[in-house]
């Protein structure tokens, strides 16, 4: 099987910055990725090099085994919606129809349908939107596209969340049916979390996580009770996390927890809650979240 | 080919830039060129405008507009730069061969009714545009293809390098005429140089002309290929 992207040691650094670091992953076609990471990880260059839009300065990237840049036979078959995509002065049916001329697989339907429920005006001029509605114009196009890689970096910045409930639901509903290989970066991490079936970190431009999401989930979990009770329960685990408060703590294990651990919790009257995805990566990353929200 | 014709329909959606405007403007200058030689004392000469150039301005703009402001969404849609280019360079010679036999038709217009009645020289450009009218849609052509293609060397080089660029691109080119001076002077050939423009044929010299588009589309060309977005 020829994975939809493959990166070898990817590496590229603007003048004394490194974006990205020997970055080696692989993206199996059919299956939707989230590529993860805090702001200026490198995710967004990560997208450009894989659409050729980018170079990289070391290593390679293959894209339905051959490297991407300047090849038309490859970037023909790739989509990218950026979060801050410039587009010419057109109105949102020009930018539209345009779109629909390069991609051979565009659905008009499709593209109709998301219109509608975006509210998007046809003939308003695209620079005149509101930042969600320029937004709504690029997951239109990536959408309607059905390009066998789809790319959305960011894609709903300045969308609410009724219309970013709408996106999940129609890249689920036309994914079902046109399948396609996807990879979407979000900051969202637990609204996305249900569409991810591989998740990919990234910190400082390194990938410091690359699973498939089922192994992530359910990896930690908070324990939270009287305090004996927790640390008879925790002992023996690795903790992430100790939290005291009186006679109560709430501290943050690795797993298994497995049946035997959850009826063992459950004697202890203890309560047992899985880390969210956003909450593990959130860990991963090296900070806890308590930092995070001061940051 | 597919894909460099959707890139020429591309930017055809554009029409007040490629379409409405490089006329509008024109014939917004030629009304008042009218206006003005209906007003003055007729002179023995006729009247001179030089107006046509606004036309040749506007293809520049175009040029730098195509590399620039329609780049991102162009290269948005799964197209190379190679094809991107290529697919604009078409539309360069799509136009300029339509604008350049427009052209030619207000030259014949203008010659057969004595300059619009006011004896006034618009489409007409001595010596250079103001030969047959196949000479005239020829060198028309090239005119328009040169400076397109120079004004999308601009926006490239400033999409790839930005202000810093554009002010070394300026640069070197002055060093191109003042290399082309030193030498000249240099090899005492000032005499040759002045003989050579006051002898060479418009055909001659459109074929010059046609040598720096050529150029000019190398020069694109090469630039383009590592313009990042």
């Amino acid at each position: 099987m020829i994975p939809a992207i493959s990166a070898t040691a990817l590496g590229r650094r603007y003048h004394d910055q490194v974006a990205l670091d020997d970055v080696s992953l692989t993206v199996d076609p059919g299956t939707v990725t989230g590529l993860l990471g805090r702001n200026g990880a490198g995710k967004t260059t990560l997208m450009r090099i894989v659409t050729g839009q980018e170079f990289p300065t070391s290593g390679a990237v293959r894209v339905f085994g051959q490297v991407p840049a300047e090849n038309d036979a490859v970037l023909r078959r790739m989509v990218f919606v950026r979060e801050d995509q410039p587009y010419p002065d057109f109105r949102v049916g020009q930018a539209i129809r345009v779109a629909s001329w390069f991609y051979p697989h565009w659905s008009e339907e499709l593209a109709r349908q998301l219109l509608a429920d975006f509210g998007l005006p046809l003939q308003r001029r695209i620079r005149k939107l509101s930042r969600g509605m320029r937004s709504a114009v690029g997951i239109t196009i990536g959408l309607a596209a059905r390009a066998e890689l789809t790319l959305f970096d960011e894609p709903y910045a300045g969308l609410d969340a009724v219309a970013r409930q709408l996106f999940y639901d129609r890249l689920l509903a036309d994914f079902a049916e046109h399948p396609r290989t996807v990879v979407l970066s979000t900051h969202l991490i637990d609204e996305a979390a249900d569409l991810l079936e591989h998740v990919v970190m990234l910190d400082r431009g390194r990938v410091v996580l690359d699973a498939p999401a089922d192994d992530v989930r359910g990896t930690m979990a908070t324990v939270s009770g009287p305090a004996s009770a927790v640390d008879e329960f925790v002992a023996g685990r690795t903790v992430w996390h100790r939290q005291r408060l009186g006679s109560r703590a709430s501290v943050t294990v690795a797993g298994p927890f497995d049946f035997a651990a959850q009826a063992r919790a459950r004697a202890l009257h203890l309560s047992l809650e899985p880390l969210s995805l956003q909450q593990l990566l959130v860990r991963a990353s090296g900070l806890s979240a308590e930092e995070k929200v001061s940051a | 080919m597919t894909t460099l014709v959707n890139i020429v329909r591309y930017h055809l959606v554009d029409r007040l830039s490629y379409l409405i405007l490089p006329w509008g403007v024109m014939a917004f200058s030629f009304l008042v060129n009218l206006a003005i030689a209906a007003v003055v004392p007729p002179s023995p000469d006729g009247y001179y405008t030089g107006g046509v150039v606004t036309i040749y301005i506007f293809l520049l703009i175009c040029g730098a507009l195509s590399m620039t402001r329609s780049l991102p969404f162009g290269l948005m849609l799964g197209v190379s730069r190679r094809g991107y280019y290529l697919g604009t360079a078409l539309l360069v010679v799509l136009l300029s061969a339509v604008y350049g036999l427009g052209l030619t038709v207000l030259q014949a217009i203008e010659r057969a009714t004595g300059g619009w009645g006011q004896a006034m020289h618009f489409f007409r450009v001595p010596w250079i545009l103001d030969g047959p009218w196949h000479q005239t849609w020829l060198t028309s052509f090239v005119l328009l293809v040169l400076f397109f293609l120079y004004g999308m060397w601009y926006g490239l080089v400033y999409r790839r390098w930005n202000v810093p660029g554009l002010l070394a691109f300026i640069a070197a080119q002055m060093l191109v005429a003042l290399g082309v001076v030193v030498v000249v002077s240099l090899t005492h050939n000032w005499h040759a140089f002045g003989h050579f423009f006051a002898t060479v044929t418009a055909l001659a010299l459109t074929g010059v002309l046609a040598a720096i588009a050529v150029m000019m589309g190398l020069g694109g060309f090469t630039t383009v290929r590592r313009v990042t977005i």
